[in-house]
């Protein structure tokens, strides 16, 4: 049990490498990409299903911090959002079923919306300008969100069943 | 069983929450200046980010240089370099030639300008919004350090240095973000006024006068030096559209395309020393 949860640890940490290296190189690719696409949420919401809360409310705090560490933004944002991203789809999942494919999707996409609600009411309030959608991009950003962190599972579970029909 | 026991997970995320609202609000009063919590943040960040690029770019050009044609490439990465400093030679002749008479005063000045620059990669992006920051291979091991200017391959300014400034790794303000202010002049109708970005690919012209006469679209803008932080005469961008603001009705309401290309820029000049303005 604790050597499970260490490794989920070391996973999630690398998880967040590799969050930074998909956003580092994704600004080469063109600003359009940045918008729609937000790796840290979406390892925050992965780790959160499979952990539970207090899990996902740690990680969703490191990684919003980290994302906010590279904005010119106001830190903790992210960091908020994101642990409240990482509580909720610890919690709800933990309550109801979110394995199937589809209800899964439907999860991340409800929780990334919430995310995106949040952030933009927290920004809204602390720098008291009007947020910058950049042509209704951004909102496609809980779609990408929802449909990798979806995938993730299903890859997640055909390896898994590759394996047991392995052994 | 204790309280804390049952509602253990409720009170870590009111812990958390209480934390970030703690966090932000320590922030507000000191508007963009950066906390010391984020600037270790960064501090410990940026070389993973600094490290995990070059990493795939190590592995990449490795790919692009054992299956390619290795010798083609070198040679045009040095020429690249090499016209890199020409491309910046040609565009600080041109932006002095209409600031200085003299050929003597232009050679001093051009002197002066290529001893301080230092070029740099851009190695991230903003996580929140793009056209606000970029985060730059250099630090203050390079000599780099808070205010200054910031151009592309051409010559065209970018941005300027913020903080934090860490040893390898610096964040850049790009002129397209809300928060930045350009004093620029446009090269014909000599049109001066404060350039500030709407976080998106174009550029606002504040504080012209809508008594001031000239100024059409195409119209290139240059800064002015006034700020102490960019060299006058270099490039900035061109007019779009120049109208009469209903809102402030005393002044102009002018939009700017830049010239830099936030999906473009990879290889950026840091210009270390000024020189000061004009």
């Amino acid at each position: 049990m604790r050597e499970t949860a260490l490794k989920d640890v070391f996973s999630a940490f690398l998880a967040t490498l590799l969050a930074v290296l998909v956003y580092s190189l994704a600004g080469g690719a063109g600003p359009a990409l940045l918008v729609v696409l937000n790796a840290f949420s979406v390892v925050v919401l992965y780790f959160s299903v499979r952990r539970g809360e207090v899990f996902g409310a740690f990680l969703g705090t490191a990684c919003g911090l980290v994302q906010d560490s590279f904005s010119l933004g106001v830190f903790g944002v992210g960091g908020l959002t994101k642990t409240l991203l990482g509580f909720w789809a610890g919690f709800i999942s933990r309550r109801i079923d979110v394995a199937p494919l589809f209800r899964n999707g439907l999860f991340m996409l409800a929780m990334s919306v919430l995310e995106m609600v949040l952030w933009v009411l927290v920004t809204a309030v602390v720098r008291r300008e009007s947020l910058n959608f950049h042509g209704g991009l951004i909102l496609l950003q809980p779609l990408v969100t929802a449909v990798l962190g979806s995938s993730l599972f299903a890859v997640e579970r055909r390896l898994r069943a590759r394996g047991s029909r392995g052994a | 069983m204790p309280i804390w026991e049952k509602r253990r997970s409720a009170l870590l995320l009111a812990g958390l929450a209480a934390f970030h609202i703690l966090l932000i609000s320590i922030q507000i009063p000191r508007g963009a200046e950066k906390s010391l919590f984020e600037k270790s943040i960064f501090f410990l960040f940026s070389p993973v980010q600094r490290a995990v690029t070059g990493a795939a770019r190590g592995v990449g050009s490795l790919w692009t240089n054992y299956f390619d044609l290795r010798g083609v490439r070198g040679e045009n990465q040095k020429l690249k370099k090499e016209n890199f400093f020409l491309n910046q030679d040609v565009r600080f002749l041109e932006d002095r030639l209409q600031f200085f008479r003299s050929e003597a005063q232009v050679r001093e000045r051009l002197a002066a300008f290529k001893e301080t620059i230092i070029p740099a990669r851009v190695i991230g992006a903003d996580s929140a919004n793009p056209y606000q920051t970029v985060i730059i291979d250099k630090g203050s091991l390079d000599g780099i350090s808070k205010d200054m200017a910031v151009c592309d391959r051409l010559g065209n300014l970018v941005g300027r240095t913020i903080e934090p400034v860490s040893f390898k790794e610096t964040m850049v303000q790009l002129i397209t973000d809300k928060g930045s202010s350009v004093s620029v002049i446009s090269a014909v109708s000599r049109l001066t006024g404060s350039l500030t970005g709407r976080s998106d690919d174009t550029c606002e012209l504040r504080y012209v006068l809508a008594s001031a006469s000239g100024g059409q679209p195409g119209e290139e803008l240059l800064t002015t030096g006034y700020d102490k932080i960019c060299p006058a005469g270099l490039r900035v961008g061109g007019i779009l559209t120049l109208e009469k603001d209903e809102f402030t009705p005393i002044f102009l309401k002018i939009t700017v395309d830049p010239y830099f290309r936030l999906n473009t820029i990879d290889i950026v000049a840091v210009i270390a020393k000024t020189g000061g303005g004009e």
